[in-house]
């Protein structure tokens, strides 16, 4: 007996929101029908039976509070952090103390290879690891720990480490945390990707070229 | 002693066999001693870009089975005395070939010869790995387009694994030669531009060869194009043996168009 595993990702767009007025949210989206009809609708808060029924109506796909992974940009959970720190001193403690503990936990068994990842050679490591060379169209990396490399990547990249530092990679194949990494997200010259509260921050740490003349 | 030199190219149809033809015959203008063999067993076609295809009477397989004397399986060139040929087997596949066979044949090949040629067949089979495993150099040939540099790529990647010189703790000199360039299409972007090819494969420019409609018609008439004189393809193999065989020749840049040099040119008097 044989089995077959069919499967196929998309990439969709998502409607996020939370309803305050129930007349106010139907007639929105009675203007807007057509720019949200293929989207998927994601409504967190409560969801009365009045809406459930509106939105089967207009056979639209919704989800009820559910926790999608996202990349984020940096702004976003800084003005996050800030919203925060107004609230409550003590939540920012605790903030505070969930980046130190990812900053102690920087190192694990580092390896340092300086050579060129060809296409169809695979690594794979279970420590941190700092690759100093390319890693070409075709080659994969599998990381279970943190990983910087200083190169050009194009092939693909597997890492489950707190962070990873890349060079602006437009062809490579990135996957964080089994999450994909938009290329678009890593156009920067050095750009770091970390895990923070169960949530993928992508920052910008080099923006332009050095030159030093 | 000689230099034993694979030629390897991952992808096919990129002028892995014309560039041995040329080279080998580019090495025997320059007087030195050179011998080219076609590993790809089983499709035969270096002979008929050579122009040798009636002589042919033994091939290398019977060669390493003792079938035949090496002496006997030799066939000189009709352009150089330098230039040697030893012919695939057409009957016979690339399962023929035994690590050790090949071995006792290249190290008396490389007795007689200052210069090895090995014509590798397309692929990461085992022929390709039998052609690579006792050279000491290897000439990898790519075209300008992302297919045939990744092919190029992984098959630099089984050549650092595996040849017996690298086991051995050595490393393997690699050489690359990019063919079929369009300066034009360098120019608009189109064709990636040697510079990023090197970037990606990271190995020692050896030349790079145009595009020349004349490459065709050479290889029909067995007339490998470096004996055209005029010929552009032909003078850049001129300059790679050149270099070969220890000739200090400067890299000619044949990325810019004739019409974007006019251009450069006028723009200065402006």
């Amino acid at each position: 007996m044989e089995f077959f595993l069919k499967s196929n990702q998309y990439s969709v767009k998502v409607y996020e929101t939370t309803i305050e007025d129930e007349e106010k949210f139907i007639e929105f989206f009675e203007t807007n029908y057509m720019l949200f009809k293929d989207h998927l609708i994601l409504i967190h808060g409560s969801l009365s039976q009045k809406i459930k029924e509106y939105l089967e109506f207009k056979s639209l796909t919704y989800l009820h509070n559910v926790e999608l992974p996202k990349g984020r940009s940096r702004k976003a959970l800084e003005e996050e952090l800030q919203i925060e720190r107004s609230a409550s001193a003590v939540s920012v403690q605790i903030a505070e103390a969930k980046l130190k503990k990812i900053s102690s936990k920087l190192q694990n068994n580092l390896t340092v290879l300086d050579t060129m990842v060809r296409s169809g050679q695979e690594i794979n490591i279970e420590g941190d690891l700092l690759l100093l060379n390319r890693v070409n169209s075709g080659a994969t990396i599998n990381i279970k720990g943190n990983l910087i490399i200083t190169n050009v990547v194009e092939g693909a990249v597997r890492c489950s480490g707190n962070f990873m530092m890349l060079t602006a990679s437009p062809k490579a194949n990135i996957i964080f945390h089994g999450v994909e990494v938009e290329n678009d997200l890593l156009k920067n010259k050095l750009n770091r990707v970390e895990l923070k509260n169960n949530e993928i921050i992508i920052t910008p740490v080099l923006k332009k070229e050095i030159s030093w003349a | 002693m000689g230099i034993v030199i694979a030629v390897i190219s991952g992808k096919g149809g990129v002028g892995k066999t014309t560039a041995t033809a040329n080279l080998g015959l580019g090495i025997g203008l320059n007087s030195q001693r050179c011998v080219v063999v076609d590993f790809d067993i089983g499709q035969r076609n270096l002979d008929m870009i050579l122009g040798l295809e009636n002589r042919v009477v033994f091939d290398m397989v019977q060669v390493m089975d003792g079938e035949a004397s090496l002496k006997q399986a030799l066939i000189k060139s009709k352009v150089s005395e330098k230039l040697f040929f030893l012919a695939a087997s057409q009957s016979k596949d690339k399962s023929v070939l035994e690590s050790s066979k090949v071995e006792k044949l290249v190290l008396q090949l490389k007795e007689d010869f200052d210069f090895v040629i090995l014509d590798s067949p397309a692929g990461i089979e085992s022929g390709f790995e039998h052609t690579i495993e006792f050279a000491d150099a290897a000439i990898v040939v790519v075209n300008p387009e992302v297919s045939s540099i990744r092919d190029a790529d992984r098959a630099i990647g089984i050549l650092d694994s595996k040849s017996n010189k690298v086991k051995q703790g050595e490393e393997v000199a690699k050489y690359l030669i990019i063919n079929r360039i369009v300066a034009d299409m360098v120019e608009s972007g189109e064709m990636l531009n040697s510079e990023d090819i090197l970037d990606i494969l990271d190995i020692k420019l050896l030349g790079k060869v145009p595009e020349d409609k004349g490459v065709i018609d050479a290889s029909n008439q067995g007339k490998p194009v470096i004996l055209d004189k005029k010929s552009i393809a032909g003078q850049a193999y001129t300059r790679i043996s050149g270099r070969l065989c220890g000739k200090q020749i400067d890299m000619k840049d044949i990325e810019i168009s004739d019409s974007g040099l006019f251009k450069k040119i006028a723009g200065m008097f402006r």
